[in-house]
């Protein structure tokens, strides 16, 4: 029994558990919640949180932050010899965000433009969806050309393949000036939902698609 | 074997229908209800030409080919009871390219054989008729012939 509380004891050392679980779950927790650790440890990992969002794109609160974290310093240096380890493995981590982020930068900007209010919340979630994101715009987006007849003459589109018909449809219907709701266009003698699209349908390149003018 | 000689020279025509065809035919292989393509039997579309008392129509043609293909045609049917001049009750066409003792040549290509029907709609042959109704309308009654066709040009609709 005796052996066992020992083993026991050891797992909850919390020298070795600490600094990783700071790692995995601060830089969303501190925002709500109330850290477990002593503020100077907190700052230091906020710190380079802050970093990463204000690197890119807010610059005007960076340099608040900075200034207000010109002060601790002294007590950080105190601590130093912690520090060293978390150091090198936030460093990883944040290279890995910084990795994640630039091939995810487009994406980022565009949600920022949107919700300018959900800063760390949006940080967050284009870090949990870096991961497929890039794997999404290389390889999927393969593209076809795609011919579309009416009875006077062919004419051709560039398209992605995983791309709704719905906007092909609609740039045909403004070249030949007509609304889209006045034209049906069909494959293979069945009609084409808005909402197929070339996968969806089978089609190769420079397929065919007819398109008639609807009678009222 | 000479169904390969058959279903590649179907493949090949397929292909070719897809990226070229006249505007508003249809033909594609049937696909059989466990979702596998037959290339021997191609179900159409031949659309009845403007400016005849055809148009509007979208007649549904059905080819099926023989593992003698290409050296023997492709028997094409309407539905029964079809009417024109030259289309047998059973709704089998017959045309001299479709005839393997006469017009028939391996070298017509799907798209001939859809453009060649499409030209017999409004051009029939009544040295040729397969059936009795429609042969003698053509040839004693011109007015009811071409209400006839109108009326079967509306029977079978666009589909949009």
């Amino acid at each position: 029994m005796a052996d066992s509380v020992e083993d026991l004891d050891s797992l909850f050392d919390y020298r070795r558990v600490q600094p990783i679980a700071i790692l995995d779950e601060d830089d969303d927790d501190d925002e709500y919640d109330k850290p477990p650790v002593p503020s100077p440890k907190k700052r230091k990992i906020s710190n380079h949180n802050v970093e990463i969002v204000g690197g890119d794109r807010e610059a005007s609160q960076v340099t608040n932050d900075d200034e207000d974290w010109l002060l601790p310093p002294p007590k950080d240096s105190s601590e130093s010899p912690k520090q060293i380890d978390e150091d090198s493995t936030i460093k990883e981590l944040r290279l890995r965000k910084q990795e994640l982020k630039a091939l995810t930068s487009k994406e980022c900007l565009f949600q920022y433009l949107e919700s300018p209010k959900r800063q760390s919340d949006s940080v967050q979630a284009d870090l949990e969806s870096g991961a497929e994101q890039p794997s999404k715009s290389d390889h999927e987006r393969a593209k076809i050309v795609i011919s579309i007849q009416d009875k006077d003459e062919v004419k051709q589109f560039r398209v992605y393949k995983d791309e709704k018909f719905e906007r092909l449809f609609k740039r045909y219907a403004d070249k030949v000036k007509l609304g889209i709701e006045s034209l049906v266009f069909m494959f293979d003698g069945d009609k084409i939902n808005l909402t197929a699209t070339p996968d969806s349908l089978g089609m190769d390149d420079e397929d065919i698609i007819e398109v008639l003018a609807k009678k009222s | 074997m000479s169904g390969g000689i058959a279903r590649g020279r179907l493949a090949e025509e397929r292909k070719s229908w897809r990226k070229n065809h006249p505007h508003g035919f249809v033909a594609k292989p049937e696909t059989q209800p466990d979702g596998t393509v037959n290339l021997m039997v191609w179900h159409c579309t031949i659309p009845g030409k403007l400016g005849t008392d055809w148009e509007g129509g979208y007649f549904p043609l059905t080819l099926n080919f023989s593992e003698d293909y290409p050296s023997k045609p492709p028997k094409c049917k309407f539905p029964q009871g079809f009417f024109h001049p030259n289309v047998y009750p059973s709704g089998t066409v017959c045309l001299s390219i479709l005839n393997e003792d006469s017009g028939w040549r391996p070298a017509i290509t799907v798209k001939q054989i859809l453009v060649g029907i499409q030209d017999l709609l409004d051009q029939p042959n009544p040295a040729d008729p397969a059936q009795t109704e429609g042969y003698h309308l053509f040839i004693q009654d011109a007015a009811e012939y071409k209400k006839r066709v109108r009326q079967q040009a509306k029977q079978y609709p666009s589909l949009v």
